[in-house]
């Protein structure tokens, strides 16, 4: 088994980058749930790839707490399976298992527009690598968006059953959505240093002026989440390690099963 | 005193550009524009920079040990690194000619010319966020017709899409933008 020193994970910039990690790889996880099940070939295609990316975005993020001179590999295996579920930073909505199709759909548009503002803010991050990163990325989720940007119009215009199931999976969604927007721990350093312009609290305006004319224009205005808005406390402290049994329960001991019980496992 | 050994440097860089993408075996990653820099030292001690193409390609790693592989066959060569960098980030357009020639025989309509909008204003790179398969019309690599419509945004690889040809009615994948 390769041992590597484990990287320093108190700092700020590594609570910063282990929450866009695991909302990741979290959220790639969920999306591995449609393969060979998705309504049409297009969705299961649609979603694999998806998941696939979801999955190694986050490996990107992780190889930059990884030091170089380390078995890098072993390294991002560590922090993407190796910690205890307390120690994710993602936020609750990542974690909620997919239940139907409309509500995949409300949450997969509500996480890939929270996804595009953050990566928009990390690619001028202060951190080069970081910013490098966030660049590659935020290019490549354009397929992302699109897929999700179509199903909202198509649902929205589909007449009153599919109107009305994707308003009330929006209605499920978007309040815990507000939990992308909790800060992790000494996150204003991370701030002000430059290396996170914004902060995540910041986001929540600039993802709202995103979504708010799509959702007024597809006569979803109930469910824009109002100005005064909090999140809700079932859905609150996933970026603190407080997450819901649909991760402790469900989606970590899956996750983590192999890597738990074959230590150093090569794949 | 160590014995200085000439590496031919000309031949490193032929070695790295001339490995396969795992993948789509007619065509080398010196092709698809991955590869960064190669720095050969007076010890035969080679670094090789990589740009990966697609973050959900499962092929990079398989990639950085193929490089290695090829270097290590070199003469003088005694280590070579590796390494993945992501900035430049690695657009499609770095496809030289005859990566696209390649990529069109093996069935797989090649990406268009320059990024449009991958400009750098104060030194921040900056690449298309918009998306649309009507602004990105390929021609069939089959009939080379340019009557062809995007079926669908998620192909078999985190690389490609699929398309149809209505003139020869083929259905076919294209490498994405």
């Amino acid at each position: 088994m390769d041992t590597v020193a484990a990287p320093d994970l108190t700092t700020a910039r590594a609570q910063v980058l282990l929450a866009v990690a695991d909302d990741a790889l979290v959220s790639g996880h969920r999306s591995s749930h449609w393969t060979g099940v998705a309504p049409s070939l297009e969705e299961d295609l649609a979603f694999s790839t998806i998941a696939q990316d979801g999955i190694n975005h986050a490996d990107l993020w992780y190889q930059l707490l990884v030091a170089s001179d380390d078995d890098v590999r072993a390294g991002v295996d560590a922090l993407g399976l190796g910690r205890e579920p307390e120690a994710y930073r993602h936020a609750i909505l990542c974690e909620r298992p997919p239940r139907d199709f409309a509500f995949t759909l409300a949450r997969h548009w509500a996480f890939e527009r929270f996804d595009a503002v953050r990566l928009d803010a990390l690619s001028a991050s202060s951190d080069p690598d970081v910013a490098a990163v966030a660049t590659k990325l935020l290019h490549e989720i354009r397929y992302h968006l699109e897929h999700a940007d179509h199903w909202f119009t198509r649902l929205s215009h589909a007449g009153d059953e599919p109107h009305a199931r994707f308003g009330e999976a929006l209605g499920e969604a978007l309040p815990e959505a507000l939990g992308l927007f909790e800060a992790v721990p000494d996150e204003a350093e991370a701030v002000d240093a430059g290396l996170f312009p914004t902060g995540h609290p910041g986001l929540r305006d600039r993802w709202l002026e995103v979504i708010e004319p799509v959702l007024r224009n597809a006569d979803y205005g109930a469910v824009v989440p109002a100005a005064g808005a909090t999140v809700p406390v079932s859905a609150a402290g996933g970026r603190q390690g407080r997450h819901s049994p649909d991760f402790t329960d469900d989606v970590w001991p899956e996750m983590t099963a192999l890597y738990r019980s074959h230590p150093g496992a090569r794949w | 005193m160590t014995t200085r050994t000439d590496v031919d440097a000309a031949a490193v860089r032929r070695a790295v550009e001339g490995v396969p993408d795992p993948e789509l075996p007619p065509v080398t990653i010196g092709m698809l524009g991955m590869v960064h820099d190669v720095h050969v030292d007076a010890d035969g001690e080679v670094t090789v920079e990589l740009l990966p193409t697609f973050s959900g390609c499962p092929a990079t790693d398989m990639i950085g040990q193929d490089v290695q592989a090829a270097v290590t066959q070199v003469p003088g060569v005694h280590t070579v690194t590796v390494r993945f960098r992501h900035s430049p980030p690695w657009t499609p357009d770095r496809i030289d000619a005859e990566g696209r020639e390649q990529l069109r025989r093996f069935g797989i309509a090649p990406p268009g010319g320059p990024v449009v909008g991958a400009v750098e204003p104060e030194g921040r790179r900056s690449l298309p966020l918009a998306l649309s398969g009507s602004t990105d019309p390929r021609p069939c690599p089959y009939c080379g017709s340019d009557d062809t419509v995007r079926d669908a945004p998620f192909g078999p690889t985190p690389c490609r899409d699929l398309r149809y040809c209505q003139a020869c009615d083929q259905p076919f994948e294209a490498f994405r933008s």
